[in-house]
Parts: C-alpha cells; structure tokens; sequence
C-alpha cells in the first residue's frame, strides 16, 4: 500500500471474463494457485499480466509470489505465443542426424529466433532438448503434429502448409 | 525435555528445539546465513552444518534438524570446517567482493565468516552475475549481484510484514530475488529487509556513503514517532544520527522498525532545525540570545504568576519526556497557579484521560502488548492500526499467522489487516463505531452471553436499561451492517477464550474519543476480559508519550481550560499568555481557520519547538529545543512500558532541551533550586505518581519496566452522536498514513521521499464516476472549506468514502475537517 505514484502498468485490454471463471472453479480448492495458472494460460494461451493482478486480489497472494511461480515453471508463458508451437528437437539423435541446419532453416525462414514468436502471432519458435522419438531423427513438432526425417525442404513445405492454416481455432 | 550432547556439552532442551537452538542455549555458536530466530527456518546457506553421531557422520544442517534425546552432535571437526569452507567458496565465486565500497563492510555476515575460517583462494572460478542494480526508490538499494540466495527479505517481507514484495523468481542459475514482474521495489520502506540482509545487497540510500559500520558510535534509545515505544540504536559520527542500526535482540519487537523508525531520523539532524531562539520585534521574527529571550518569557510569567495564574495557558506535545512533562505541569500548577495545560488529550486522548480513567478507574489501557499475542482473539477498531502502529500492525500479523489468532476488524474501510488469513472485515458507515459497540454489548446481554462478574460491577443495571436502544436490528441500517451479521460477532468476542480489543488513537481520529473507549471497556467489562492475559482494551497513543502525558495528568485536573478552552480563550481575550511545547496546533488540531485567529490574537505566545513550524511563526518569541537524540530521559509507551531515552548527540546549535528550559523557569518563579537532571526529576515523579512508585532511572535499564495496572471497573452507558447524512456527498475521515505520524515526520527525509503531500483517497467507482485518475488534483469541499487534493485511486476504500491523512502542513486537512468524526464534502475536477 505505498503512497508513491503507481508504476505505470503496460496495459494490456483484455477480457478477465474466463480468468474470472477459472477462479471460481477452483476458489475453495487448498492449493489452488498451479490449476488456476493452469487453467488462465489454457485460456489465454499465456498468463497476460492484468490476470496476475487478478488472481492475486481473489486468491490473496502475493502477486510477487504468482510472479515467482510463472518464472520457476517453463510450462508457463508470460507473453503471447503464436497459434502454431514449432518444436525442433536437438537432442544427441536428431542432432547428429542434422537437427542444427534444420533449427536455422527455421530460423531463417520464420525470421525469428528460439523461444520467440512472429509478430503476426502466427508461430512460436522453439528448440527443445528431446521429443523422445529419437527414431524418427531429425524430428520436429507442430503443436500435435509429428515430423519424422526432417530435411531442409520440409522446412519450407511445413511452414508455407501452416500458413494456409486460419488463425482461429 | 530432551538431552543431548554438543561438542561434549549436555545440554537439556525443549523438545520441538533444533540443534542450532540446543548449541545456542549451550553457548556453541553454529555460524549460520540464512537461519534468523523470527523467521521460520529456511535451511537454505548450509552454513550451519554439524554431524551427528547416531547418522553416521552425515552433515546435517542445525538450523532445521529437531534434536532427539541422546543425540550426540559435534559442531567443529575438520570435514565440518572444510564443508563450511567450500560454502564459502561457493558463495563468493558469484559474489562481487567489493567490501572496499560495500555499506555492509563490518556488518557483513559473509565477509565475517570468510575472515573466521581463513577462506583466502577460490578453487573455483566462474563470471560473475550482471545484474541490474535498483536505484529506482530512494530508500533501499538493491544490488543482486551480491546476494547470496539466504531469502531472509523475501521471508520477513511475507512472515512479519505480510507485504510480500520479495520472492524468488527464475530457476537454477539464474534464480534471483526479484519483486513482482522484476521492477522496481515499491512497497511499505518499513526496511525489516535491508535490517535482516547478511551481506550489502540491499542497504539503507540515505546512509550509503556515509560512514564506515565500525566508525559509528551506538546509541541505544526510544524511537520518537508513534506510541509503540521501539527500542532502537543509533548510529553516531561527529555529532551528527547518520542511521538507525539493526539489533534483533532489542524490545519486544525483536528489533523490528517501520518506515519512520528506520528512515525518518534525519529531523535530528535537519537543516530547518532552528538553532538560535527568535524575538519577535517590529512585526517580524529576529535572531536573539538566550538572555533576551528567557528573559522575556520569564518577565511575562512573573506577571502572570502576579495576576493569580488565571490568564496563562500550556500546550506540550507528547513528544516531550516524562521529565519535561511533569515540569511542565510543575510550571504551570506550582510556578504560576494556574490548570490551564493540555497536550492534545481532549481532541486525540480523551480514551485515555477521560474514558479509561472512568471506566477502569486510571488513564491507562488495562493491557499491554504482550497480550496481542497471547490472545485468541482480536477486535481491532479500524484497519489504521496498521498505519497509526506499524510495528504493533507486525505483532498482528504475527499472531494472525503464526499463533492462529482471529482476527475481527471493525472499520470504516478495508486495510493491509483485511488481508491476513482468517481477518474478517466488518465494514460500517463512517462514524457508527460507538452504535456498533453498543449494539455488541447488548446482544451479548440479550444472549446472556455475559461473565458472572458483570452484574457485580457498578453501573451495570443503567447499561443494561440503556442499550435496549441498541438491539442489532435497531441499529443496522444506520451502521449499514445487517443485524445478524453484528450478532455473529458479538458472539465470536463473547465466545473467545481470550479478547482483546485495539483501538488506535490521535489527532486523525476525531471519533476515537471517549465515548468509543467506554463503550469498548464494556464490552470487555461484560464478559470479563480484563486483567487477563490476553484480554483488555489496548488504546494505541499516538504519540512517543502519549501515555507518560496521562500519566502525569499534562491534561486540566482541578477545573482549568483544556486545549479547546484555552484556543477560545486566547480568541476572546481571556488567556494572554500562552505557552506551546513542541505542539503544533495549526496544522494539527481541528479547524485551522478558528485556531490560526485564536493564535493571532493572544497577547504573547511562547513557541519551543525543534522547527519553525506553522504555529512558531505566529509566535513572539520561539526557543530552539532538542530532539530525543539530544537529551535523556524517558518515555512511556502504549501498554504502560518506561523506558530510557539516552543522549546521542551534542545539541545542534544553540538549542537547549525542554527540560533546560523548563527547569530554568520553574526556578525562576518558585524561587526553589532548579533539579539537578532528569534522575532528579524521574526520582520525584516515582515519589508522587502511584504508577511509577519505585522506580528509579538506572533500574529502568536498557530493557525499562512494565507499569502496573490497578482497574476499578465502572461501567459508563454512553449514547452514539448521530450522524446526519447529507445526500450527494462524500464522507470524508481522516487518519494516519502509513509513513507519517503527528507533523513531525515531515521534517524526516525517508517518509517525505515516499509520501510527500496530502492526498484523497477513494474508490475504482467513485473515481471513474467523477472521472478523476490517480495523481490528478481534485477540490474538496465541506461546509468549512475547500482544499485542493491529489486522488489516490485503491481497492480500500467503499464507495462514497473518502480518507485523507492529516499531517500536512500545506493544503492541511484541518481546513475542511473541523473536528467531526465524519465530514461531509463535495468533490469536484
């Protein structure tokens, strides 16, 4: 309850409608602040900062602590995600098999880097340690797709597959 | 019990004792970082390794294991140190190693420990973090390059202070503490973190560079804001406070301190102190010596004291000492014949001088801090106890959260309280405090929910006749609490094994006066919560000494003027001279306009003050005083607690301290050989005042001593002032802030740096309806007149409330506020 002025907020306009929901489900439940989380990025596709403040008003915590929580667990994303996930594995496998040129082709084409997202939204970039299907090396994912015995060539024939792809789900 | 054996030792302790516990009772340091005995252990440094014989040598750490009986522990053996040694090594592979310009240099847990177990080579290496060091806030400085991961900020933020700024954010290696979204801290400033820091990542601003730890001279003294009484230390170079040091072994608060305790010191040390007394000759205030002004003063006493004492007139701040308090009153009652003194007891104490001096037979609270804890329930009137007692509002949360006590609320708004587990928050209309007790008190008689004492009690029939008019249902729609709502917690506070109720008083709490401290003694009266532990009424003084000023009656007591009377007194010509110690009544007092006219008009007026404050500069002749840092003596603080107040400092300029003054004048008058010094003064206030029998200076020591209570209970019916509506404005209370207290604060850089000015607060709702956001200014207007106010925009306030705080000189509140518990305005862009 300090008296300086404020820190002035990035707003972000958004509905807390489902944010509001989400609390309501799990309000009487002990421990309810990982499902409620849960539950808001399920919503959102990421935790926006106003459903932080939200929830640490309903459910009485600290929004330091939500804060420490939604940065100790990498399932949770602070900023918007784009509507596809490309995951590219480079574990021992894949990468052996490649995975590095398949990562900048990916890199190069989307124009982004890892962990970050295209401006339009549209994809999220990532590389991740292993999908365990070290079988079908070089391997890459969107969102529930598999890619088994990626190439260079499939990179581009993915991406321009997913960008016919509507927006909405 | 358990025993067991350290480093050969036997020692014998309880049984939910940890090992690091057990060896501290023993007397074996176990080197510990992260472990603080007011917080839970954390176990997190592994600083306080030891082995444990019965776990096959395994290194566990002290400061989390619970002992067993027979467990044989050794502190010191070579793997041991070499352990310790490596957690040393670790520590400093990422920590920066600037000592050289480090605040914390001396009072450096890791630099300490590093210099006791030699740790001179680093077998490892690795970068160091780059971190961005916050300067944002002017208080506290966090540098999380040199931290070293103990949490010890982020746990007393959340166990003590129940803020929450700190936490840890991130993961593995790049975990920091980090506040909430990685900003800039923006909270309280109470500072328990930077106190509780083992290393220099956080320290205090206003001391970085100021002096080395080892240079400072301590001085143990009383803190001279609010009635809490905190023990603090000083820290002393070359004349001049530079800081307040932290020791977890001082007062009940375990060292502990607010804002102002910690960041607000810098008044002593002032470039507004005045220096030099001021006469006033042609209309404007000139320097002048000590001479002429005493001179003047003691030339218009003498022929006061000729005219029969009749038409002069004494107004002394709490805030002064036991001993200037009762030379004083001596001044005044022997030196001139007169009753006329007050300190601002019938506008802020009036609980205390006139309610419990009726209802529990002494101008004292019927409990002591001690109780807060020690209870199962409190009933805290108004969530400002927070902001009037911050470090009371600590040992609520404390109780709250450790102990499980419940925790009930009655205020005109939400607070910081509402927030704790379990607080339930009684939100009624402004005003209605003393309807709303009543109706408690009835329902518990209508319940027959009362202790068998209270029919022996005097005045028990009258109450009973009398809060017929204060059944639930009666009262409801005027408290805006519907009735079964109010039985649910008379029933609660009847029910309660151990009660007790808190009520903060002061200036900023017109409606905090007698009635309501009666109403709240019957209260506890009926069911028979007094004079037990954890039971009373505890009224939170305002000030330092608020209640050594009761105490030693600095109120009228043989049918002289109280403030009010001599305030009118000095408009229409029937007081002349008027003496003001250190208050200051223009900024202060309710209605400025009538008290600014009533101070124009006195003949001669006599202002010793540490400042030139709004009611010096009407004065004709003002005497520079000392602070608490300059002089000894002793306070008496909320729960009837002396204790001493010890010089730090020479005084600044040519200032003398009240009791100097004081002391000079009573001589002067009554003929009689001055006091020799405060012991003199301390000794004849224990020969004449019954509480302070047998006390004397030294025996109060460095811990000081618990008055002792004798309640003669009465039960007072006492009637709730209506408070008449007026439709289509808002009321307006007023109150503390949280970093202020009184006027004084003003002049302390650390509470002026976070909240510099006056300010509305009020609701989401009512600012969107007047269209206002948060800094803007708006008018605020009551019959009195009109101010113009910046808006705070919070979650606390209900709707068509408004709160503003009262210590500001300019844009006071006491332009609008006369003196009503509520004040009905008009706010507009």
């Amino acid at each position: 309850m300090s008296n300086a002025p404020a820190e002035e907020k990035p707003t972000e306009d958004i509905d807390l409608a489902p944010a509001n929901h989400v609390i309501d489900k799990y309000l009487t439940l002990p421990g309810n602040l990982m499902p409620v989380l849960q539950g808001i990025q399920e919503e959102y596709g990421y935790v926006p900062r106003p459903t932080i403040d939200l929830v640490a008003e309903r459910l009485n915590v600290y929004p330091s602590q939500i804060y420490g929580v939604l940065t100790f667990y990498a399932q949770f994303h602070l900023k918007p995600r784009g509507r596809f996930i490309i995951r590219v594995c480079v574990g021992t496998a894949c990468h052996v098999q490649g995975a590095p040129r398949i990562v900048e082709t990916f890199f190069d084409k989307l124009g982004i880097g890892h962990a970050e997202t295209t401006p339009d939204l549209r994809f999220t970039f990532e590389k991740v340690a292993c999908l365990g299907a070290c079988g079908m090396a070089p391997l890459a994912m969107v969102n529930d797709s598999t890619y088994g015995s990626m190439t260079v060539q499939k990179v581009g024939e993915i991406i321009a597959d997913y960008n016919q792809r509507p927006m909405k789900k | 019990m358990v025993n067991l054996t350290i480093d050969d030792k036997q020692v014998t302790v309880p049984k939910d004792a940890t090992i690091y516990d057990a060896a501290k009772a023993a007397g074996i340091r176990i080197p510990i970082l992260c472990h603080d005995k007011k917080l839970h252990p954390f176990g997190g440094c592994r600083m306080c390794l030891v082995e444990v014989e019965q776990m096959k040598g395994r290194q566990i750490p002290a400061c989390t294991t619970p002992v067993t009986e027979g467990m044989i522990v050794r502190t010191m053996t070579d793997e041991i140190i070499q352990a310790r040694k490596m957690v040393l090594e670790l520590l400093l592979l990422k920590h920066p190693i600037d000592c050289p310009v480090c605040d914390a240099a001396g009072d450096c847990d890791l630099q300490n420990l590093t210099y006791e177990y030699k740790v001179n080579g680093n077998r490892f290496q690795d970068e160091k973090f780059q971190h961005k060091i916050d300067y944002e806030n002017p208080l506290i400085e966090r540098d999380m390059n040199r931290c070293i991961h103990c949490g010890k900020c982020a746990r007393i933020c959340d166990e003590i202070v129940s803020f929450g700024a700190y936490t840890f954010i991130n993961r593995g290696i790049e975990a920091k503490i980090g506040t909430e979204f990685d900003g800039p801290l923006n909270c309280e400033f109470c500072g328990s973190c930077v106190s509780v820091c083992p290393v220099g990542a956080l320290i205090s601003r206003p001391f970085k560079f100021k002096a080395r730890w080892w240079a400072l001279n301590k001085v143990k003294s009383v803190c001279s804001y609010c009635g809490t009484g905190c023990q603090l230390t000083l820290g002393v170079k070359d004349d001049k406070v530079l800081t307040t040091i932290y020791d977890e072994n001082q007062g009940f608060h375990n060292g502990q301190l607010c804002t102002r305790g910690r960041f607000g010191y810098q008044f002593i040390n002032s470039d507004k102190r005045l220096t030099t007394p001021l006469v006033r000759k042609n209309g404007s205030l000139q320097p002048a010596t000590w001479d002429e002004a005493l001179g003047l003063v003691a030339a218009k006493l003498a022929e006061e004291k000729n005219a029969g004492g009749k038409t002069v007139a004494g107004l002394a701040t709490p805030r002064l000492t036991n001993e200037e308090l009762f030379l004083f009153k001596k001044l005044f009652r022997d030196g001139l014949g007169s009753d006329n003194v007050d300190h601002s007891a019938g506008y802020a104490h009036a609980a205390l001088t006139a309610g419990a001096a009726e209802s529990f037979g002494g101008t004292a609270s019927p409990a002591t801090v001690a109780d807060i804890q020690a209870s199962n329930l409190l009933l805290v009137v108004k969530t400002d106890a927070y902001e009037t007692h911050p470090v009371l509002g600590f040992e609520i949360n404390l109780g709250v959260k450790r102990k499980d006590i419940d925790l009930r609320v009655l205020s005109d708004k939400r607070g910081k309280l509402s927030k704790l587990p379990k607080a339930v928050t009684y939100v009624h209309k402004p005003g209605q405090e003393v309807a709303l007790v009543n109706a408690l008190a009835q329902v518990i008689l209508a319940e027959n929910l009362q202790d068998a004492t209270a029919s022996g009690i005097d005045g028990f029939d009258a109450l009973k006749q009398q809060l017929d008019a204060f059944a639930p249902e009666k009262v409801a729609a005027a408290c805006g609490l519907d009735a079964d709502t109010i039985k649910t917690l008379a029933r609660d506070y009847a029910k309660a094994a151990k009660a007790l109720i808190i009520l903060p008083l002061g200036l900023g709490y017109p409606g905090h006066g007698k009635a309501l401290a009666q109403a709240l003694a019957n209260l506890a009266l009926l069911t028979g919560k007094v004079g037990k532990e954890g039971c009373g009424v505890l009224y939170l003084g305002e000030k330092n000494n608020s209640q050594g000023a009761a105490d030693l009656g600095l109120f009228p007591t043989a049918g002289g003027a109280d403030a009010d009377a001599i305030l009118a007194g000095c408009q229409n010509g029937s007081i002349k001279t008027l003496i003001v110690a250190g208050e200051n009544p223009v900024v202060s007092y309710p209605d400025r306009k009538k008290i600014e006219a009533a101070l124009d008009k006195v003949e001669f007026l006599v202002v010793q003050d540490l400042f030139l404050t709004e009611t010096a500069a009407k004065a004709h002749v003002v005497l520079p005083v000392c602070s608490f840092a300059e002089k000894n003596g002793t306070y008496t603080s909320v729960g009837r607690a002396v204790q001493r107040v010890n010089q730090a400092i020479k005084p600044v300029g040519d200032a003398r301290s009240d009791f100097a003054i004081l002391n000079g004048l009573l001589a002067g008058l009554t003929g009689n050989a001055p006091y020799a010094d405060t012991t003199a003064v301390f000794a004849e206030i224990a020969a004449t005042v019954p509480a302070y029998a047998g006390l004397t200076m030294a025996g109060l020591g460095e811990t000081g001593a618990i008055l002792p209570a004798t309640i003669k209970p009465r039960f007072v019916a006492v009637e709730a002032a209506a408070i008449p509506a007026e439709s289509g404005k808002f009321a307006l209370v007023t109150g503390s802030a949280l970093y202020h207290c009184g006027t004084m604060s003003r002049f302390g850089e650390g509470p002026m740096y976070v909240c510099p000015e006056g300010y509305v607060e009020l609701c989401r709702d009512d600012a969107q309806a007047l269209n206002v956001k948060e800094g803007e200014a708006v008018v605020v207007k009551s019959a009195a007149g009109e101010l113009k106010l910046k808006v705070k925009v919070g979650a606390r306030m209900p709707q068509g409330v408004v709160f503003a705080p009262y210590h500001f000189g300019e844009a006071s509140v006491n332009s609008i506020a006369v003196g009503a518990p509520v004040t009905w305005v008009s706010i507009s862009k």
